[in-house]
């Protein structure tokens, strides 16, 4: 107990970057999600395509193995990547392919006669999607995304694996400079301390997204899995 | 950089040893987590005091923290409790675990398929509700929850990769192993993308077959 009160300040900055790249690859994840969430429903065949393989593929590897995947294989392209970036851009894509499937599932979700409707008032097809399909998709949409911040939440975790000081490194550098320097284990009270944290943040996200499924009244849409 | 085949099967015995590791870690882990799912929903199901809301907070707490952390706890934690598991073991526990909490929640959404009528039928019959539960309610549930069962284990298999971080030597572990001896990124990488995505595309693919064959009616 008082190794996490005496560390109390490292604590602080690494949750503070976990939030950050949670919050950034959510807003990443978003935008992706819905332009290949948008292509999943086009009535080109071939953007139909393209959408689904990017969804199915980044949806069936690993996250850690895509993590790596970016991780070293950006360098060979020449872009220098920082082990920062390379987790935002890793955890972004992974996030995207989930988000898209939302997407898809909320625009599914609006009654087809709106759309028809729409264009039966001579509505041009961007202005079907954005004023008219989306809006209403929205209320599906939103609290899915919620639980998806809860899953890319959780995945920052993973940063800790190509060093990125993110709040689960830094719980490792203390259990590793307490073993060191003091001859102690804190390992159990570490992680434990650690898992409440994950887990008073995630479920509180958990309650926010149940919530706004009942205030929107949207039709529930498949969580995102890991 | 060229794509080096003469590496990739002078590495072959490796890779196959990671994989077989990868499967063999997977599916104790899935037979296991069915088994926490069943008793868990079962507990849930029958209200039993102390025990269901216990099976609640697992399953809450299992679902709002992260795989990577839980399986540092259980291979890096436990020990300093006294409870000390081998490697090996300690990957199947944290998959099973992990698995066993989405299984609880499958199982129940089985179970809640089955109708009113059964079970009251079942009681009327002279049954104790653990007995209705049993014989009538978990042999359709657990038929109608399946499909969820699958896809939960496409994701432990897929997630049994985050191992290699506590130094299990799956598929992972000896591709990156080998990009970090001898930088032959993209055949490791190759290799890593093609045997995930065969697997969990033949098990996402079994599992739409038995999703076909259970909107057949009952009794045939």
């Amino acid at each position: 107990m008082s190794l996490i009160v005496e560390n109390a300040p490292l604590f602080v900055a690494g949750l503070w970057a976990t939030l950050r790249i949670a919050v950034v690859t959510l807003i990443a994840s978003t935008l992706i999600g819905f332009a290949i969430g948008t292509m999943a429903t086009a009535r080109t065949a071939w953007l139909r395509w393209i959408a689904r393989a990017y969804t199915e593929v980044l949806r069936a590897v690993p996250l850690i193995v895509n993590l790596f995947f970016v991780y070293f294989v950006a360098p060979l392209l020449g872009l220098a990547l920082s082990p920062y970036l390379a987790v935002v851009v890793g955890l972004s894509l992974w996030g995207g392919a989930n988000a898209a499937e939302v997407v898809r599932g909320g625009l599914l979700a609006v009654p087809r006669h709106q759309r028809e409707t729409a264009r039966a008032l001579g509505l041009r097809e961007w202005q079907v999607l954005l004023l008219v399909v989306i809006p209403q998709a929205l209320r599906a949409i939103v609290p899915a995304l919620a639980g998806l911040l809860v899953l890319l939440l959780q995945s920052t975790s993973l940063g800790a694996l190509v060093g990125v000081s993110e709040f689960f490194r830094v719980g490792q550098l203390v259990i590793e400079r307490t073993t060191v320097m003091q001859g102690l284990d804190p390992a159990f009270g570490i992680y434990a301390f650690m898992l409440a944290v994950y887990f008073v943040l995630c479920s509180a996200l958990t309650l926010v997204s149940r919530r706004l499924e009942r205030r929107l009244g949207g039709r529930h849409l498949a969580a995102p899995a890991l | 950089m060229t794509f080096d085949t003469a590496y990739l099967v002078a590495q072959f015995p490796a890779l196959w040893r990671g994989l077989l590791m990868t499967l063999e870690v997977s599916l104790v882990a899935m037979a296991l987590s069915i088994v926490i799912g069943t008793a868990g929903a079962a507990a849930r199901q029958l209200r039993i005091p102390v025990l269901s809301p216990l099976v609640f907070a697992y399953v809450e707490l299992i679902r709002n923290t992260p795989l990577l952390v839980q399986m540092f706890f259980i291979f890096y934690g436990l020990p300093a409790i006294g409870i000390r598991l081998s490697l090996f073991w300690s990957g199947v526990a944290s998959l099973a675990v992990w698995a066993g909490a989405f299984q609880v929640e499958n199982i129940r959404g089985g179970l809640s398929v089955v109708g009113r009528g059964l079970y009251d039928a079942g009681l009327a019959l002279g049954l104790r509700r653990a007995k209705v539960l049993l014989l009538v309610a978990l042999p359709i549930g657990l038929r109608m929850s399946i499909p969820a069962m699958l896809n939960t284990s496409i994701s432990l298999l897929k997630n049994s990769a985050y191992l290699q971080a506590i130094g299990l030597r799956d598929l992972t572990f000896v591709a990156v192993d080998r990009i970090s001896s001898d930088f032959r990124i993209l055949e490791m990488f190759a290799v890593l993308l093609v045997t995930y995505i065969v697997l969990v595309f033949a098990l996402a693919a079994a599992s739409g077959v038995v999703e076909r064959r259970l909107r057949r009616p009952f009794a045939a």
